[in-house]
């Protein structure tokens, strides 16, 4: 097996992710209450840390691999996910730091993370070629705020895993120390709502980019449906939300959908498409 | 009359009509021929007089200004892109190295029934081109040369290719993939005047293998074919550019039983006249594109997604973001309340 020089990196900053999703479920842990550990929080500092190291680690990767080839992370299967779990590591860190009452979520977001992270273990980390339309500007904003849009839902999906698994005893008794599901649920739909503004954001700067790479904004192809439809199944939810009264495991439900959409769209229609993101021959 | 607004109003108009349109969505991808354009229109159609209905009855939406900005964007797109089918035009274009454009060169031409673009005002005249290619064939930077008229009598050169296209009387020219060389001939018929004339070849380096045409003369049913024999430099194991001025070609020419090989300059005696192999250059395929609405489609919606980036913000910044951040006991919590979050 050849191994190329971000591998190394790649593998250490995952290895940090694994420590932060150890220590986020070790913190579930019914036998840790009144622990001084968990009642200090301590644990959450280490599950931040170790999310942080990761990042830092995975930015390490991606450098090494842009200077080794000679352009960033935007081609491949490879190059999307390795990108894709620093930048949901990134604006996931943001969210466990700023917002407390979504923590203990993080055991389900990182074991995420890690289907991610399996993942690009089992990928050549193939070189790939840089197409012409991919020097234009409006790509850069186009992948950013997908990225954020992407980060969100991660985030949602972890609150929407909780309100599903509390209805159970189990999981009652994992999630104690997290707020009522009420208040969990207004938390993940206003995550939503960035989403749907960070999504649309996307979709705009993906058709200006479209519209000069390939001569049309939109042209319904697999991304651009799989992409519309995450946006419209996005946009039914928050109108689901707003009008209805829901329980909040069906709300967990609504969401971990939308995700497994945007998943979809990611990584699941490269294999479906490879014109519309690279260039033609 | 407001009885019906606020029937037309209806949230579950609004989510039956989502439905319509993921439908729609559906069978409208990868754009087959057989679907027709109404799986999209009424869907589109009915939200919107479901949107409109509703921005003037629902004081939800049409109290919070930036909820009203983000519905009437959306409201605002579906009629810019509507006004975009219908005024639309789609077509290719193969122009050869010191062609002029004209508006007869255009193919696949697909337009709306409103279209009216100022077409014949385009004026400008195709250069040389050149395009970067990496080791395996991997098609890098397009540099197409074109000239357009000034009005002092002279040309400017302007440079464009992949995502910067010509843009003259709001038309846009995109170049692609497609693109080759051509032969020009001249046929010297026993009788009448004579031709001159280019004869494109097939795309290069995608059919490098069948760089092949034919042509029947004017007042003939001699069906002359011609098979081009190219030395561009080309290699598959090294980067390489490809270049009409670093080329050289030989045109094999059949007619009938008889078949010659022809440098440039040489000429050839056929049953019905000679034929001239004048000198080998270029063509260059664009996509043309034309739709007025595109820069209205942008700001509106920019516009859109603002309000409603707007409306979020003064909701989420009203409230702490998680109001009980306390654990508790009841973590079966209570159903969300109806509109709140």
């Amino acid at each position: 097996m050849n191994i190329v020089a971000e591998q190394p990196w790649l593998w250490a900053g995952l290895l940090a992710y694994l420590v932060a999703t150890l220590v986020a479920m070790w913190g579930l842990s019914p036998r840790l209450v009144g622990s001084e550990s968990v009642q200090s929080h301590r644990h959450e500092r280490i599950v931040l840390g170790a999310i942080v190291l990761g990042v830092l680690l995975l930015t390490i990767a991606i450098a090494v691999r842009w200077v080794r080839i000679g352009h960033g992370p935007w081609l491949n299967l490879f190059e999307l996910l390795m990108s894709q779990l620093w930048s949901l590591g990134l604006i996931y860190a943001l969210l466990y730091w700023r917002l407390p009452g979504l923590r203990p979520s993080a055991a389900i977001v990182m074991l995420v993370m890690w289907i991610l992270g399996s993942w690009v273990l089992l990928l050549e980390p193939a070189d790939s070629y840089f197409p012409a339309t991919y020097y234009n500007v409006w790509k850069w904003s186009h992948v950013g705020l997908g990225k954020v849009f992407l980060a969100l839902l991660l985030a949602g999906v972890g609150l929407g895993g909780v309100m599903i698994l509390r209805l159970t005893e189990r999981g009652r008794r994992w999630f104690r120390a997290m707020p009522t599901d009420a208040v969990i649920d207004k938390l993940a739909w206003r995550l939503m709502m960035l989403a749907l503004v960070f999504d649309s954001l996307m979709l705009i700067t993906g058709a200006v980019w479209a519209q000069d790479a390939w001569g049309r904004y939109w042209a319904w192809d697999a991304l651009e449906t799989s992409a519309f439809f995450t946006w419209l199944l996005l946009a039914v939810g928050l109108h689901i939300r707003l009008s209805y009264k829901v329980p909040p495991w069906a709300s967990g439900v609504m969401i971990i959908s939308i995700f497994v959409l945007a998943f979809v769209t990611y990584f699941g229609m490269p294999y479906v498409s490879t014109v519309a993101h690279k260039g033609m021959v | 009359m407001m009885q019906v607004l606020s029937a037309l109003a209806s949230l579950k108009l609004t989510l039956l009509g989502m439905v319509l349109l993921g439908i729609g969505a559906a069978l409208s991808y990868g754009n087959p021929v057989e679907t027709s354009i109404w799986v999209l229109v009424m869907p589109l159609a009915l939200l919107a007089i479901n949107l409109a209905a509703a921005i003037l009855t629902n004081p939800r939406i049409n109290r919070q200004p930036g909820l009203l900005v983000f519905h009437v964007g959306l409201l605002g797109m579906v009629v810019l892109a509507g006004i975009g089918r219908l005024t639309h035009l789609d077509a290719h274009l193969e122009i050869g190295k010191e062609q002029a454009f004209s508006p007869e060169l255009l193919m696949d031409v697909r337009k709306g029934p409103w279209h009216a673009g100022a077409l014949d005002k385009v004026v400008f005249t195709q250069g040389g081109f050149t395009v970067d290619y990496a080791p395996k064939l991997r098609r890098g930077l397009t540099h197409s040369q074109v000239f357009l008229p000034q009005p002092d009598g002279s040309m400017l050169e302007i440079d464009v290719g992949d995502d910067r296209p010509l843009v003259l009387e709001r038309y846009r020219f995109y170049t692609t993939h497609n693109k080759g060389f051509a032969p020009v001939l001249t046929w010297i018929p026993e009788e009448g005047e004579r031709v001159s004339g280019r004869v494109h070849m097939p795309s290069y380096p995608l059919f490098e293998y069948k760089q092949d045409n034919h042509w029947i003369p004017p007042g003939t049913e001699e069906d002359i074919k011609f098979w081009l024999q190219l030395d561009t430099g080309m290699t598959l194991e090294d980067a390489w550019v490809l270049d009409g001025r670093n080329s050289s070609g030989v045109l094999v020419v059949t007619s009938g039983d008889q078949r010659v090989e022809l440098k440039p300059g040489e000429e050839t005696q056929l049953p019905h006249g000679r034929l001239r192999f004048d000198y080998l250059t270029t063509w260059m395929g664009y996509r043309v594109f034309y739709d007025p609405t595109i820069q209205w489609l942008f700001f509106v919606s920019v516009a859109g997604v603002f309000g409603l980036g707007q409306f979020f913000w003064k909701k989420l910044s009203l409230t702490a973001w998680t109001d009980d951040d306390s654990p508790t006991d009841n973590n079966n919590g209570t159903a969300n309340k109806r509109g709140s979050v």
